[in-house]
């Protein structure tokens, strides 16, 4: 019978601390591809791990430049040069009625980019994943901490990876299909 | 502890996900659905017969249209000005009152998003407002409110149904994780889109959830200003104060958190709710909307004696608002959005279920009145020899208020039934701080 392909190992704790001691561990021993799940974000395990988005705020605000911008000039162009409306002889580049509307849309255009990284980051939506198949996974989302390292892993050795693991003396040890 | 940790969250999800939720949900729900029916009886009057159903007619051309927008639009505001702060600071009464402080929010420019369509005559055009070359090409007139009300209200509608919807993705994942129906699994499971909790996950949802939030708050200043802009950008007398757009965002954030007070009492009690939304909570809260109310207080003084010592039409037109057909709408806001709120200093009726209800009612009933005020006894002074005729409000336009009121209450009722009504990775995250300590 052939054997079913792994995609990894994953251990289960059931305290927070237990999570951020194997993720150093685990660090320490020099995995790279780790992952590890938390019912509420953990920011220990976030630096362990080395999930620092530091570069996040600049993109939504490089949008809101480039929202705002495209506001502003559309309505410049539409009003001005394309379609102008005379309205008393008043002067056609009234600038300060073109501002409240471009910054609001320079928020608008943070907000969705804002959005759309975190979906785009977190390879959101993924309706299905190799880990929801591990058994008692659905308790990642309210009291268990699991953590997972990957097959591909180069350091990855079924036999190896599991003395690691067990050595963290977890609730249970489990192979993650693949 | 691994069980408490699940046990603390659990009864919140409890909540949306038992089978039956009891008569009096249903009965609510009915009134409000009524009430819903009212409101689109009120709109395709509205559609068939036009705006001469209002009692509105010049020098009066605004009625419970923008009165209803303005209100409504104030709750929103404060709302969320309440919940990004919450989030910005990491107050602990983040936990308890975040979520449903979004959930106003998204529900009050749902309600205040109807009133600039159905109040432009011909609702049906009103995507002209959207720089779209129509066959003719023609573009919109960008210099007109109309247009800066269509970006503001569309604006104000995604960023805040995202602001709610971001916090909401791990909770709809631990939903789809305890659901008993596969049916209920499978909706829970689409709408959090495959949430696992990972480091990653979390790393940028705490990001963006902040960006978000920081995102609000200007956004929700610019609201509450334009709202006055569209007022200065107008001829009548007394509408033209540089410390206007304070004055709404002074009055609009008080209704906000007014409200949020209101429904967190409200939860605690009807939901059993006591150990998440603590007394601390509701203690902080109102004392919060007494300060506000000492705000307006100054921000109304500041008014009255800035307008009396202005130019002669700004003070007639002051003095017809103060003493005018008008004048007890005035007054009468003035007491119920700055004396009333004063009460809630006293612990005894801070303490109280009904001493808190009533009070913040009255704070939410006293910005109406006052938005009643600016926008009609704003416009009483008149300036030709005609036009003697007063506004008074027709009954579709009552329809108009009960039915925005039975939409928000609808929402609130199937929110409170489907959805956590309080975050519940906060609440885990919080007991793991506390015994962290």
């Amino acid at each position: 019978m052939r054997r079913p392909s792994v995609s990894g190992i994953i251990a289960e704790f059931d305290r927070p601390e237990a999570l951020i001691e194997a993720a150093q561990r685990v660090q320490e021993a020099g995995y790279t591809k780790v992952d590890a799940f938390s019912p509420f974000p953990l920011t220990k395990v976030n630096e362990i791990l080395g999930y620092k988005p530091s570069w996040f705020p600049y993109v939504p605000l490089a949008a809101a430049i480039v929202g705002g911008a495209v506001q502003y000039f559309a309505q410049y162009w539409m009003n001005v040069i394309d379609y102008p409306i005379n309205v008393g002889g008043r002067p056609l580049h009234s600038w300060p009625p073109f501002l409240p509307s471009m910054i609001i849309v320079a928020i608008l255009w943070a907000g969705v980019t804002t959005f759309l990284i975190l979906l785009f980051a977190a390879r959101l939506p993924r309706l299905n994943h190799p880990v929801f198949a591990v058994p008692d996974f659905e308790r990642a989302s309210q009291d268990r901490f699991f953590i997972w390292i990957r097959a591909d892993d180069p350091l990855f050795d079924l036999e190896e990876t599991s003395r690691l693991l067990t050595a963290l003396n977890p609730q249970a040890l489990r192979e993650v299909p693949g | 502890m691994a069980h408490e940790t699940q046990a603390s969250a659990a009864p919140i999800a409890d909540v949306p996900l038992s089978p039956s939720f009891g008569w009096g949900w249903t009965i609510a729900l009915l009134l409000s659905g009524i009430l819903v029916v009212l409101l689109a009886y009120a709109l395709i009057m509205l559609l068939l017969v036009g705006t001469g159903l209002w009692g509105t007619n010049i020098p009066f051309v605004w009625g419970f249209d923008l009165i209803n927008y303005a209100w409504w639009i104030g709750i929103a505001n404060g709302a969320t000005l309440v919940a990004s702060i919450l989030v910005l600071r990491k107050h602990d009464l983040r936990t308890a009152v975040n979520r449903f402080a979004e959930a106003v929010s998204l529900f009050g420019v749902i309600c205040a998003g109807i009133f600039p369509i159905f109040h432009l005559g011909k609702p049906w055009l009103f995507y002209w407002v959207f720089p779209l070359p129509y066959t003719f090409e023609v573009w919109p007139q960008f210099r007109s409110s109309l247009t800066w009300d269509f970006w503001a209200i569309s604006t104000h509608a995604i960023m805040t149904a995202m602001l709610w919807y971001t916090g909401l993705i791990p909770d709809l994942a631990t939903l789809r994780d305890r659901a008993a129906t596969h049916r209920c699994r499978k909706v829970f499971g689409f709408f959090a889109l495959g949430w696992r909790g990972s480091a990653r996950h979390w790393a940028y949802h705490q990001t963006a959830y902040r960006i978000i939030a920081i995102l609000m708050l200007p956004l929700i200043l610019v609201m509450q200003s334009v709202v006055s802009l569209e007022h200065a950008v107008m001829l009548p007398p007394g509408w033209h104060q540089s410390s206007q757009p304070l004055y709404y965002i002074a009055s609009g954030l008080a209704q906000g958190i007014a409200a949020v007070l209101l429904i967190a009492v409200l939860l605690r009690r009807l939901l059993g709710l006591e150990r998440y939304i603590d007394d601390g909570d509701v203690q902080l809260m109102a004392k919060l909307v007494a300060s506000s109310g000492l705000i307006i207080a100054y921000v109304y003084t500041s008014w009255i004696l800035l307008s009396l010592l202005s130019s002669d039409a700004v003070r007639a037109a002051t003095v017809a608002r103060l003493n005018g057909t008008y004048a007890a709408f005035f007054w009468s806001s003035l007491v119920l959005m700055a004396l009333v709120p004063q009460l809630l200093w006293i612990p005894r009726i801070r303490n109280s279920f009904w001493g808190t209800v009533l009070v913040a009612l009255a704070a939410i009933v006293g910005v109406w009145l006052d938005r009643f005020s600016i926008m009609i006894g704003g416009l009483e002074k008149r300036y030709l020899p005609w036009g003697y005729d007063l506004y008074w409000p027709t009954t579709p336009e009552w329809f108009l208020l009960a039915g925005t009121a039975g939409l928000f209450t609808g929402q609130l009722l199937l929110f409170a039934r489907y959805l956590p009504v309080v975050s519940m990775y906060e609440t885990r995250h919080d007991e793991h701080l506390v015994e962290g300590r």
